[in-house]
């Protein structure tokens, strides 16, 4: 990696997440809501605004089964669903 | 013979001596007898000049020492303030680690992470809806490692300060459990300051076993510092890259950015 040292420019170095990695799901427990994701997306032409609430529901399924963290939604970033999630629903039907 | 020839020289000697003697002394009298008067009035003189010379002589000697007290002190002044500056400037070459990384992590500079990006952010951000961008993903596999890794998306149009959710998937096709490790790379170099994670699937080592096949979650989101900054200013598309290694044992992976 290319270390020059100008200012204002950064160069980039990866570095592991905060929460670091999710442990594998290895019988599949949260595949179903992984699907409806992927189907979410698929036909919202990959428009990830779209589908939050399927993201949200495949990380609360993770949490329900103690493969990531539990921790509050907000922490997440899904704080406008946790808010308003009548409203978006709403919205969306 | 030989003892009377040598008295008889002895007493010779004596003689001459004796009479040499008295007339040096003679001599010496005579001079001395001169020389007092002279001598006396020069002694007078000389011992007045002596104390007067003398007495001078004391002040200045009081003079040079108070002065050579007063450099003394200047010098012990100044002695102190060099070693102070000394130690100062050993002491300020040992903080100046510490205190440059301070600096980096304030600004930015050099690549460092800058405090306050971790997730307090995520709760309190505010999506930027008018700036969409598209991220492509892309998987690779060093030659070692036998397994099928591909994103199972193509793409995902985000905009920052959205948090984002993408599956990758690994296949173990060999009859023997393998253990992976990935790291991951984001194309445009920088835009991958902007391009956090909150969780994914790299760093660690994951084991596959055989002919298994599971899901790698990736949850990121792009700061919404990123439509600010205006070298992004004609980014639209950013590139995530995984590459998987086999991991063996005994071998173990400097972290990067901590190296």
């Amino acid at each position: 990696m290319s270390t020059a040292m100008n200012f204002g420019s950064k160069t980039f170095r990866p570095r592991p997440p905060d929460k670091g990695a999710f442990p594998l799901d290895h019988f599949g427990e949260c595949k179903s809501f992984k699907e409806v994701y992927m189907q979410c997306l698929r036909n919202n032409h990959f428009d990830n605004s779209r589908c939050r609430i399927e993201s949200k529901e495949y990380l609360e399924c993770r949490m329900d089964r103690q493969l990531m963290t539990k921790e509050p939604l907000e922490k997440l970033g899904f704080n406008d669903l946790t808010e308003d999630l009548s409203e978006e629903n709403e919205a969306r039907s | 013979m030989l003892s009377s020839f040598l008295l008889r020289g002895c007493t010779a000697k004596h003689y001459i001596q004796a009479l040499s003697s008295t007339r040096l002394c003679i001599d010496c009298c005579t001079i001395r007898r001169l020389a007092t008067s002279s001598s006396q009035q020069f002694l007078r003189r000389t011992t007045q000049r002596l104390l007067n010379q003398s007495r001078g002589a004391k002040t200045h000697k009081r003079k040079h020492q108070s002065q050579a007290d007063d450099w003394k002190k200047k010098n012990k002044t100044i002695l102190t303030y060099i070693a102070a500056a000394g130690v100062g400037m050993i002491g300020m070459s040992y903080a100046a680690v510490p205190l440059y990384r301070l600096y980096c992590q304030a600004t930015g500079l050099g690549g460092a992470a800058v405090a306050g990006h971790d997730t307090e952010q995520v709760a309190t951000m505010k999506p930027v809806r008018d700036r969409i961008i598209k991220v492509t993903f892309n998987a690779d596999t060093h030659a070692s490692i036998q397994w099928n890794f591909r994103p199972q998306q193509s793409e995902i149009y985000v905009v920052p300060g959205e948090t984002a959710l993408a599956f990758y998937r690994a296949r173990n096709p060999t009859d023997k459990p393998v253990i992976g490790i990935s790291t991951y790379n984001v194309v445009p170099f920088e835009a991958g300051q902007y391009f956090n994670k909150i969780q994914c699937f790299c760093f660690e080592e994951q084991r596959l076993n055989p002919h298994e096949e599971v899901d790698m979650p990736v949850f990121f989101y792009i700061d919404p510092e990123f439509d600010e900054d205006p070298r992004m200013a004609r980014v639209d598309t950013i590139t995530l890259s995984y590459t998987f290694f086999e991991a063996k044992e005994g071998q173990h992976l400097p972290l990067p950015g901590y190296s």
